[in-house]
């Protein structure tokens, strides 16, 4: 630390000081602001000056367009629901998963937790083809058994956007609880049992309100995420003509005319504002969650739940198959489904579009577009994400919380504002032109994932005590020796894990990929959109299938390599 | 003020056994505390007893009333027990005064029964002032206090506490020592107390449960554990100690390595230790000396000095002398003799160094 001390000193005299630290964060924050600040910002402006003098017509055009209204309407309904039932899943399964004596609970954690990491549009693919009310597979079978007129399900419905929503995000309060939950000192519940109170009272007087502020945090994650999807909605929402406004946004921008963007950015800058409310409250409650780690790490303690055992265990079971095993063995299903009219026999059976997804040219060089971005996004993302953590967590230099706070931002900033704010502002009109290359790709990428990464190399700089680091200082490295010497190896399974959390939701990244694609760069995602909507939903399935034995086989990967330490 | 039964108990995490067939009598009112380093098993004893973890197989009773058994378990909170533990596990969301009233409020006490006997033990534990303040503005001693409280409130039968002073500082520590015990005194309640610090078990002990690898080595007041261990290991937990290897010949020890001995009129034969505390060892005119050496190192400790003497190749002993008492040298010979040391049979285990 002595080199910033004597910046800090050299300061006070007067005398400049050159500090090689600055250089990245200089290098970070002018990224950020030329490729961030001034893409969001130019979309604000945009939005009130759309012909260069300030105007509220175009607010006025939209929002008195009952169809836009309709759509805002449904985006909150959507989210707000999704968010209320997300939570009431989570906890009680977060609940029962660490804190009860439920048998299978190692497995249904790595169950919840995996689904994470699918992409929604997986979900929305498999819900349309279960309950469609006119050839649902699970409609036919429920009118088949109950002896119904008419499906007793319509995917087509806000109803039905909003379970698809809750099921794929769900996961995201899921996580953040279990995390809270893993962390609090199992001895604060104890006290609550040695003074009299059953298991039950303790969960409500003690666990759910230290809990709260953990809560909050993940509804409000899985509102955002809820508001913001776009691949749940322009699969199920389309066809039933239910709009949402991300969906709204892309009709506009599809447009292709300057009237059609300026509408666009009129929506999205609602959208960015709901969210960037949202984020900022979330973090109100987070200034005043009590501190509930304790030094000594005791076992958990883990309720017995006695008769409910069984009753558990089936419940959350049942949850499991409706929720994760039914989706996913109907898109694999789907895959091998000759004439998607009649069940999957073996006569109804076949490989040709596993062997489309193989052979065909256009689906291979969208795959590697996808591979290619994705890993430049994690590489460069994660190269920014080490500097950040060690500046954030072994420095004090000046100015080291703007790159953190602007990468928070971008995290929480829909995809879809992200790729029109980037559109807009990347096609020439500021001096640079990037417009349908890569290049755009992996800085929308970066923008939106980047957190992931870095959250999880802070996260183990954090563990490490800053004394290892002082005794390499003190033995003569300088500050670049010392991360490549001590810090690197350190913390080199979370910089892995780092790595595959940015990559993996860039390698099947929709919604943006959506909006920035060009002939040369389709990415995978953009690719099993088109034959889902148009073209063959075997050959969508087939991909996604593909996509989720990719997803899985990383994650055990990743688990095996980190020595059990990270999986997603 | 209860009296507790344990018998047989014993218990195992997977192929790891923690406590080795635990049985005594915890009598009413009697200050137990059980003693010993850690992942010696003490805190498991604890929790069994409060019924945070199940035995592997014995019997438990309070008051004559079975807890713990292989058919039947009554869960912590229909014990009627009060519990410290080490993190004090005061709730941050309540203030003191909800954190004291609650094992009140689940017995469903009338509310202004509940305020008198919280003020009423807030008195006690010296936090009047505070009712009204949340944990996160008290010291760490003043949330130990609230813990104390909070465990004392409901009137136990049975207090537990779970290394409750390991995380204050020195000071703190030893006035709360004396306010556990008179607090102990004048509500008569039974307490066991779990803790690695022997200072701790020898002040505010009736009796001291000495334990190491999940068996008790010793059972006694804090002077019998003191004055006569049982074993090497007491000896050497218990204070500061000597070893010196040595053999039993014709009355007397040979010292191995020296050409000393020591006079010796006990049973044992053969190999043997002797242990010996640094203040057992007195300076003496040569003529009625047992041991001599070469004063090597001088730690002036303010009441004392903690001295090392050579008495051969490699081998040191530690004692202790008054700073006024002698004028010390560095390099001096010393002539030295024992008011007291203890022989035990030479396992040829741990404990062979001479100084610890």
């Amino acid at each position: 630390m002595a080199s910033q001390k004597s910046a800090a000193i050299s300061t006070k005299r007067g005398s400049f000081h050159f500090d090689a630290k600055w250089i990245f964060i200089i290098a970070i924050i002018a990224f950020l602001l030329v490729f961030q600040v001034l893409p969001l910002i130019y979309l604000l402006v945009r939005s009130f000056f759309p012909e260069g003098h300030f105007s509220l017509e175009a607010f006025a055009r939209i929002y008195s367009y009952a169809l836009n209204w309709t759509a805002l309407k449904n985006t909150i309904i959507t989210g707000g629901a999704a968010m209320i039932f997300g939570v009431l899943i989570a906890f009680p399964l977060a609940w029962l998963v660490g804190r009860t004596n439920m048998y299978g609970k190692n497995f249904f954690r790595t169950l919840f937790v995996m689904t994470y990491m699918v992409p929604p549009y997986v979900g929305a693919m498999a819900w349309l083809r279960l309950l469609n009310p006119n050839a649902g597979i699970l409609n036919k079978f429920l009118m088949d058994l109950f002896h119904l007129a008419e499906a007793p399900f319509n995917i087509y419905t806000l109803g039905g956007l909003t379970w698809v929503l809750t099921s794929f995000y769900y996961p995201y309060a899921f996580i953040t609880i279990s995390r809270a939950m893993e962390k609090m000192d199992p001895s604060l519940e104890e006290a609550a049992r040695i003074s009299g109170a059953s298991p039950l009272r303790t969960l409500f007087t003690v666990t759910l309100p230290l809990m709260m502020p953990s809560i909050v945090a993940a509804a409000l994650l899985v509102f955002v995420a809820a508001i913001s999807c776009y691949g749940i909605p322009s699969i199920v929402g389309a066809p039933g003509q239910i709009h949402t406004v991300t969906t709204r946004i892309i009709d506009y921008v599809y447009i292709g005319n300057q009237e059609g963007i300026t509408d666009s950015t009129v929506l999205a800058v609602f959208l960015m504002a709901l969210a960037l409310i949202v984020l900022y409250v979330s973090n109100i409650p987070l200034k005043r969650q009590y501190i509930t780690v304790s030094g000594k790490s005791t076992r958990p303690n883990i309720v017995d739940l006695g008769k409910w055992r069984w009753v558990a265990t089936l419940g959350v079971t049942l949850f499991a198959i409706v929720v994760v095993v039914i989706p996913f063995a109907t898109v694999f299903a789907t895959s091998f489904t000759m004439n998607m009219g009649k069940p999957l026999t073996l006569d109804n059976m076949t490989f040709k579009y596993w062997n489309t997804i193989f052979s065909r040219k256009a689906i291979i060089s969208s795959t590697q577009n996808s591979i290619t971005a994705a890993f430049l996004a994690a590489t460069f993302g994660l190269l920014v994400s080490c500097v950040m953590a060690y500046l954030l967590k072994r420095t004090n230099v000046k100015g080291r919380h703007i790159p953190d706070f602007l990468i928070t931002v971008g995290s929480g900033t829909p995809s879809v504002v992200i790729a029109l704010a980037l559109i807009m502002t990347m096609s020439g009109k500021f001096g640079i032109n990037i417009y349908n290359t890569m290049a755009i790709m992996v800085i929308a990428y970066m923008i939106k994932y980047m957190l992931m990464g870095m959250r999880s190399v802070v996260s183990a700089f954090s563990q490490i005590s800053p004394s290892l680091e002082e005794a390499a200082q003190i033995s003569g490295s300088g500050w670049v020796r010392r991360f490549k010497d001590i810090i690197i190896p350190l913390i080199l399974p979370s910089i892995v894990a780092g790595w595959f959390l940015i990559f993996m939701p860039c390698f099947y990244e929709l919604t943006m990929s959506t909006l920035l694609y060009s002939a040369d760069t389709k990415t995978l995602g953009v690719e099993l959109y088109t034959y889902q909507t148009y073209h063959s939903q075997q050959t969508a399935s087939a991909l996604a299938s593909a996509i989720l034995i990719v997803v899985m086989t990383m994650n055990i990967l990743l688990n095996k390599l980190t020595k059990g330490k990270f999986s997603i | 003020m209860s009296v507790i039964s344990i018998s047989h108990i014993t218990k195992s995490f997977g192929d790891v056994q923690v406590l080795k067939d635990f049985n005594e009598v915890f009598q009413d009112g009697e200050f137990i505390t059980l003693l010993g380093p850690s992942g010696c098993g003490k805190t498991t004893m604890l929790r069994i007893l409060a019924g945070f973890e199940r035995p592997t197989s014995g019997e438990l009773s309070i008051d004559g009333v079975v807890v713990n058994s292989d058919t039947v378990f009554i869960p912590p909170e229909k014990r009627e027990i009060g519990m410290v533990f080490q993190s004090y596990a005061v709730w941050p969301h309540m203030t003191v005064f909800d954190n004291v009233a609650y094992p009140l409020k689940i017995k469903k006490v009338p509310k202004d029964v509940i305020k008198k006997k919280v003020m009423d033990i807030l008195e006690v534990v010296h936090l009047s002032q505070y009712a009204d303040r949340l944990p996160s503005q008290l010291s760490g001693g003043q949330q130990q206090r609230v813990a104390l409280g909070r465990a004392l409130v409901a009137e136990p039968k049975l207090l537990l506490l779970d290394e409750p002073l390991s995380n204050l500082d020195a000071k703190l520590r030893e006035n709360m020592r004396y306010e556990i015990k008179d607090i102990q005194k004048k509500l008569g309640i039974t307490v066991v107390y779990v803790t690695h610090d022997q200072i701790e078990a020898m002040t505010m002990s009736d009796r001291v449960f000495v334990i190491n690898r999940g068996v008790v080595q010793q059972v006694g007041s804090p002077e019998d554990i003191y004055k006569r261990p049982a074993n090497q290991f007491v000896a050497d937990f218990v204070g500061k100690l000597n070893f010196l290897k040595g053999k039993v010949e014709n009355g007397r020890i040979q010292l191995k390595g020296l050409s000393q001995s020591l006079p010796y009129t006990g049973p044992l034969t053969g190999d043997v230790m002797v242990c010996i505390r640094p203040e057992n060892i007195h300076i003496t005119p040569k003529e009625i000396s047992v041991l001599s050496g070469t004063l090597s190192h001088i730690y002036y400790l303010g009441n004392e000095n903690d001295c090392r003497v050579q008495l051969g190749d490699d081998i040191f002993i530690r004692m202790s002398t008054y700073p006024d008492l002698h004028d010390l040298k560095l390099g001096q010979e010393l002539f030295m003799e024992l008011s007291d040391f203890l022989v035990y049979p030479d396992d040829g285990e741990a404990h062979t160094k001479i100084l610890t």
